[in-house]
């Protein structure tokens, strides 16, 4: 019996590189799959197009879209939306977040405040945003500026919280002034969580921005979906659900590709296992 | 006496949790002085106090009473002067080895070229010359405990404390770091107070061993290690160090039976 742990480098390398393709072609052969059953069952008449469109008349819905450009326009809007009000709770979320999760009195000045907050969904502050903001674009930022900061803040008080007291011990032991303790220890010791976090909330203000735009908004995949309701076009429907889906993993795929950048010692961590 | 001290502990008390029902009474009226560049070694049961005595003396503790003065100074606060190494390393997994190093030089606010090569010295020292931008997590538990003696070197702290440095390392590796040690130690004559459970270890290493009593911890007594310099594992087998030996072992073996049956149902600490 040879045990694997003998096996070349090479050898495991390849073998992992197997594993990678493997489950690539298993799941490509399963959204085929899905998309051939799906085709079959609602050209065959067994499903009404009128409650679920076939894989092709939503393809062709979205190739409407696409070659007029109006999809990437309203891909653009939301995104710019989520951009600006993921980017804006980010900067208000991380410094605040390290002083409360590094000062005690901040934290028990703030803390019944972020309770009050924290549980609030993102539609509830739909009516107090519009009366403030209006409809235009202020109110779409405010509104996953809302949804999303209490969580970002949570997150980066935590991760703060949660950096090894030996390691900020042995800087000081090295000389490490408080300023030094926070740059050199503190900071790089809550970036992993942080980051994790702020993944969540990213995802989050998705959820944020399309609800905003189902209520009030003329542009953006939540307008386009609740449009596409009014006119019973289902496909249509569809083709901003997949936008949204594609969109989101898109930028999923992009934010995994900055955190190897930036956490370049947790992905020789993560190699050792 | 030419010999200077550079140590005073005067009467240390330490209770944690003082007042508390949990309340424990780690060390009392603990009293030593070190002399500089003396290579004092600690050994004594487990609990005893080892590890509060080093972090009374690195300042991450306050005494309940009594006081430690570093070079006539009183020790109050952390203190960089007295550079630990800590069990578990507390090595910046962020940080490579060169800038695990480079940390205490950093701290002082040296210029560039010159951290650099301090860091670039000391990582030569150990041996780890071509691991500069390796990871902590990418290095074995010997190779991590060498960047630690590497970054403390480079951080030049007046003291060095060494909490059971070579405890978790196999009988090979720390072998070979004992005599790294040794060999550092003769060069920068640093006074070092170093902790370990292992007898063998601190005859090889220390000028002066000292014996603490089990709980709450104090001086039992202070040998003076005669063996002559320099030191190799072949002394294990004259009749001065098994002398030695079984004298240390006399006392350490006392203590821990008169811990084990004043405590019957201790729950083992750490
Ligand atoms: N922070 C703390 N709070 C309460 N009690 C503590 C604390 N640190 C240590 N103690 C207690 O003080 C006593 C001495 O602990 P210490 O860690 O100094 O022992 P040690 O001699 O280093 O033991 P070992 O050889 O097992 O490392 C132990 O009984 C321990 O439970
Ligand atoms: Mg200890």
């Amino acid at each position: 019996m040879a045990s694997t742990g003998e096996r070349p480098r090479t050898g495991r390398a390849r073998a992992r590189l197997g594993e990678t393709w493997r489950s690539f072609a298993l799941g490509t052969l399963s959204v085929i799959v899905l998309l051939s059953v799906w085709q079959a069952v609602t050209a065959g008449g067994y499903i009404s197009p009128i409650f679920l469109p076939s894989p092709l008349q939503v393809f062709r819905q979205a190739r409407r879209y696409v070659t007029d450009g109006s999809l990437f326009w309203h891909v653009m809007s939301s995104g710019r939306r989520v951009l600006i009000g993921f980017v804006l709770a980010a900067i208000v979320a991380i410094p605040l977040g390290i002083v409360l999760g590094t000062s005690r009195v901040a934290k028990a000045l703030f803390d019944p405040i972020l309770s009050i907050i924290r549980p609030l969904p993102s539609l509830s502050w739909i009516p107090l945003t519009i009366l403030w903001f209006g409809i235009d674009e202020g109110q779409k930022y405010a509104i996953v500026f809302m949804g999303t900061f209490a969580s970002a803040l949570l997150y980066v008080m935590e991760s703060t919280r949660r950096v090894d007291p030996l390691l900020i011990k042995a800087a000081q032991n090295l000389g490490a002034t408080r300023v030094d303790v926070l740059r050199e220890v503190i900071l790089p010791g809550s970036l992993p969580g942080i980051i994790s976090g702020l993944k969540v909330c990213l995802a989050l203000s998705w959820t944020c921005v399309l609800s905003a735009e189902m209520v009030a908004a003329t542009q953006g995949l939540g307008a386009l979906i609740w449009f596409a309701k009014d006119w019973n076009n289902m496909a249509l429907v569809m083709v901003g659900m997949v936008s949204i889906s594609v969109t989101v993993l898109m930028i999923d795929t992009a934010f995994r590709a900055i955190e190897d950048r930036i956490l370049p010692w947790e992905r020789h961590q993560r190699r050792r296992d | 006496m030419a010999v200077s001290t550079i140590i005073v502990a005067d009467r240390v008390t330490k209770i944690f949790a003082e007042g508390r029902r949990d309340e424990v009474a780690a060390l009392q009226d603990l009293s030593l002085e070190v002399n500089e560049g003396e290579f004092i070694c600690l050994v004594g049961g487990s609990g005893c106090g080892k590890t509060t005595f080093l972090n009374l003396v690195a300042g991450f503790l306050s005494p309940t009473d009594g006081v430690i003065y570093l070079r006539g100074r009183r020790i109050a606060g952390i203190e960089p002067r007295a550079g630990m190494i800590f069990q578990s390393y507390a090595l910046l997994p962020w940080k490579t080895v060169f800038g695990n190093v480079e940390f205490g030089p950093k701290m002082k606010r040296l210029p560039k070229a010159e951290r650099r090569a301090i860091a670039e010295r000391f990582i030569r020292m150990v041996g780890l010359t071509g691991f500069e931008h390796f990871y902590p997590g990418q290095l074995s538990g010997g190779m991590q405990q060498r960047v630690t003696l590497a970054r403390l070197l480079a951080a030049d702290p007046e003291v060095f404390l060494m909490d059971e440095p070579f405890a978790a390392l196999d009988a090979m590796t720390r072998q070979v770091m004992q005599e790294e040690l040794i060999r550092i130690h003769e060069q920068s004559r640093k006074t070092t107070i170093f902790v370990t459970h292992n007898i063998d270890e601190a005859l090889i290493l220390a000028d002066r061993i000292i014996v603490m009593s089990a709980r709450p911890g104090r001086v039992k007594t202070s040998i003076q290690n005669d063996l002559p310099r320099p030191r190799h594992v072949d002394m294990q087998l004259s009749p001065r160090y098994l002398e030695l030996k079984t004298q240390i072992w006399g006392h350490v073996e006392e203590e821990v039976r008169r811990h084990i049956e004043a405590t019957p149902r201790d729950p083992g600490e750490r």
